[in-house]
């Protein structure tokens, strides 16, 4: 069984942002990158796979971006993953979803995976769109946002979080893809041992221009923080007349009271 | 609190580290976050060391990491080495003397002064964490000059030898299996492993301390202890160098950890001057709280980047003790102060266990003068610059 697991380096979240001087995205510098949460997910399901199947199957961490991005697939593979593939990327953050899945769909064609993993959504852009256009691009089975996995028989079967706690349980053909959700397992930590025998597993690198033929079909028009809040409002005079007020507000701009 | 994911890199010293050597400080960083933090202070208080942790530790291969691969080691540089200690001291300076000791103080001179078989057959065991170790030099008439220790060892017929002597201040020393023993032989200074229950060897444990108190120290006791040479005689070194020798490493370790604990006291001494308002404003406004808080990481950055050169010479193969005195002594020292200064930011707060302060700077007042007292250090400098040995 081939399996592929897509990643994505992603900045620290608790850092400061600020807008890059195009106005489209956020300054890189003075970040720490690390990988995605949720494709710690999709790389430890993977992992648990290619334990379960032993030899008999192959797992590749796939990425695409500048060379910074070699820490996150390196800790993949200090994970468990077998090999690994780097899309080098300049400008990865220019690409809008469709382009993304475009670039991993031309390399996964020529592959035959016949699952692959992806996270629910990335933290910095979060559009949760790379894997279904994935999946769509390749025309195979798509479910997403798993928080259950079990493979027998070649048979996959996941279960789904819905709204309201509800969940769904899915039977999928391979190949397939699935996009995974906090919850569905607790990625290990790689070993230190791992993270030195990872060092001699093959990281294939491919310049995005020999994958890249789909142009974008969204653009970002501006990356800013939220406006700045109001100092609010400062009442002053008469109990009563104060009191005639707050409920004036309450009336007019809230749903407190009708 | 929060955890901060980041540590304090104010100079980018992150730049010059291999992804391996990154994803060594995440897999350490992470290991604290969800392990330790959470649990670290009820044990100080308790006066418990957190023996869960011990194979979590091992499993994550967190002991003797620098050694090679085919012991069960990761076989790391230096510099990660350093940075793992850097992660596990900003837990707690107990926890990382407990992987102090175990990898540089038991683990190295087995590995660098052991027969085959010992290696073979402890090496293994202690890198999982299965067997824990603990190193006697330490008496309690002799600190800082161990060469006139008075626990000795007479060559016996059969193969055997007579320890008989006590050791004092010895982490590890009731809970290990095996203890590195130093003792005046007729030949010189010699190493020996001594197991647990070998008849006329105790270990009583040391309470009431009020640093390092997640943390296990014992008196070693040798009473007409009868050991075998072949598996207890460290083959490959005579003469203090010997003990000196595993002292440079776990000196080495202290430099980079000691950091860790100043690191996580000046962040939470920043998060609180930015939130604590006083005077209508974030104590963080104030030019005094702000002096503070520059110093502090300035004295970390300096102390980064002190250890950041020294790895790289290890790893080279091409450091001196006395490179490693300089380090322990000035990065001890940084960060005592920093974690003092921590305290008087948080006010009252700052002696509380809500925060990690008086708990990293009780602990360091330890760490100050264990494995060469600052002093001591400052002598060792002295002697290199001047050719002038002051402490003889």
């Amino acid at each position: 069984m081939k399996l592929l697991v897509c990643i994505k380096q992603v900045p620290d979240l608790e850092s400061r942002f600020k807008p890059n001087a195009g106005g489209t995205w956020f300054d890189e510098a003075d970040l720490a990158f690390r990988m995605n949460e949720y494709d710690e997910y999709a790389v430890e399901q993977a992992v648990q796979l290619r334990e379960q199947l032993g030899d008999s199957a192959e797992l590749t961490v796939l990425s695409i971006g500048p060379d910074r991005v070699v820490e996150a697939i390196k800790k993949a593979l200090a994970m468990g993953a077998d090999k690994a593939v780097h899309v080098q990327d300049q400008a990865v953050a220019d690409k809008d979803p469709w382009q993304i899945a475009s670039v991993i769909a031309a390399h996964a064609r020529g592959q035959n995976y016949d699952l692959i993993f992806t996270g629910m959504q990335s933290q910095d852009r979060g559009s949760a769109q790379v894997g279904v256009a994935l999946a769509e691009q390749l025309g195979i089975a798509c479910t997403t946002t798993i928080v259950g996995f079990a493979c027998e028989g070649g048979s996959i079967t996941v279960k789904r979080e819905l709204e309201g706690g509800l969940k769904g349980v899915v039977r999928l053909k391979t190949p397939a893809l699935v996009t995974c959700q906090l919850g569905l397992n607790t990625p290990r930590y790689p070993t230190l041992p791992n993270i030195m025998k990872a060092k001699k597993k093959e990281i294939a690198a491919i310049p995005v221009t020999e994958l890249l033929q789909e142009g974008a079909l969204a653009d970002t028009v501006s990356f800013h923080p939220p406006a700045k809040k109001g100092g609010g409002v400062v009442l002053e005079g008469e109990v009563g007349a104060l009191v005639d007020q707050v409920i004036g507000i309450l009336k007019e701009k809230t749903a407190v009271l009708r | 609190m929060s955890y901060t994911t980041e540590l304090t890199d104010y100079m980018g010293f992150q730049g010059l580290l291999s992804d391996e050597e990154k994803l060594v400080r995440e897999t350490g960083r992470k290991f604290v976050n969800d392990e330790v933090l959470p649990i670290i202070e009820e044990h100080a208080q308790k006066e418990t060391f957190p023996t869960h942790l011990i194979r979590k530790m091992g499993e994550l291969g967190f002991y003797g990491p620098n050694l090679p691969e085919k012991y069960g080691c990761a076989g790391l540089s230096n510099v990660a080495y350093g940075l793992l200690m850097y992660e596990l001291e900003r837990g707690d300076s107990g926890l990382r003397s407990f992987a102090s000791v175990q990898g540089s103080l038991v683990m190295y001179p087995i590995y660098a002064y052991g027969s085959d078989s010992q290696k073979d057959f402890w090496l293994p065991k202690l890198a999982t964490g299965e067997k824990i170790g603990c190193f006697g030099l330490t008496e309690p008439d002799f600190g800082s000059n161990p060469s006139g220790m008075r626990t000795t060892a007479v060559r016996e017929a059969g193969g055997k030898w007579r320890i008989n002597g006590t050791k004092m201040w010895i982490t590890n020393g009731s809970v290990a299996d095996v203890a590195v023993v130093w003792a005046r032989t007729e030949e010189g200074i010699r190493g020996f492993l001594v197991e647990k229950g070998t008849p006329g060897f105790s270990a009583p444990q040391m309470h009431g301390k009020w640093s390092l108190r997640a943390s296990v120290t014992s008196e070693l006791i040798f009473e007409d202890v009868i050991v075998d040479e072949e598996k207890s005689l460290l083959p490959n070194v005579t003469g203090l160098k010997g003990p000196l020798g595993c002292l440079t490493q776990a000196r080495y370790g202290i430099a980079w950890g000691v950091l860790g604990a100043a690191d996580i006291c000046y962040q939470t001494a920043l998060e609180y001057a930015l939130s604590r308002i006083q005077f209508d404003k974030p104590i963080a406004s104030y030019q005094l709280q702000q002096k503070k808080l520059a110093e502090m990481v300035t004295e970390i950055t300096k102390g980064q980047l002190l250890v950041m050169q020294l790895g790289r010479l290890k790893d080279q193969g091409t450091y001196t003790p006395a490179q490693v005195s300089m380090a322990k002594m000035n990065n001890v020292n940084v960060a005592i102060n920093i974690c003092r200064t921590a305290r008087t930011i948080l006010g009252a707060n700052g002696i509380m266990g809500e925060y990690p302060i008086m708990r990293h700077a009780n602990n360091l007042e330890a760490v100050y003068t264990y494995e060469g007292t600052h002093d001591m250090h400052l002598l060792i400098i002295g002697e290199k610059i001047t050719g002038i040995a002051a402490y003889r």
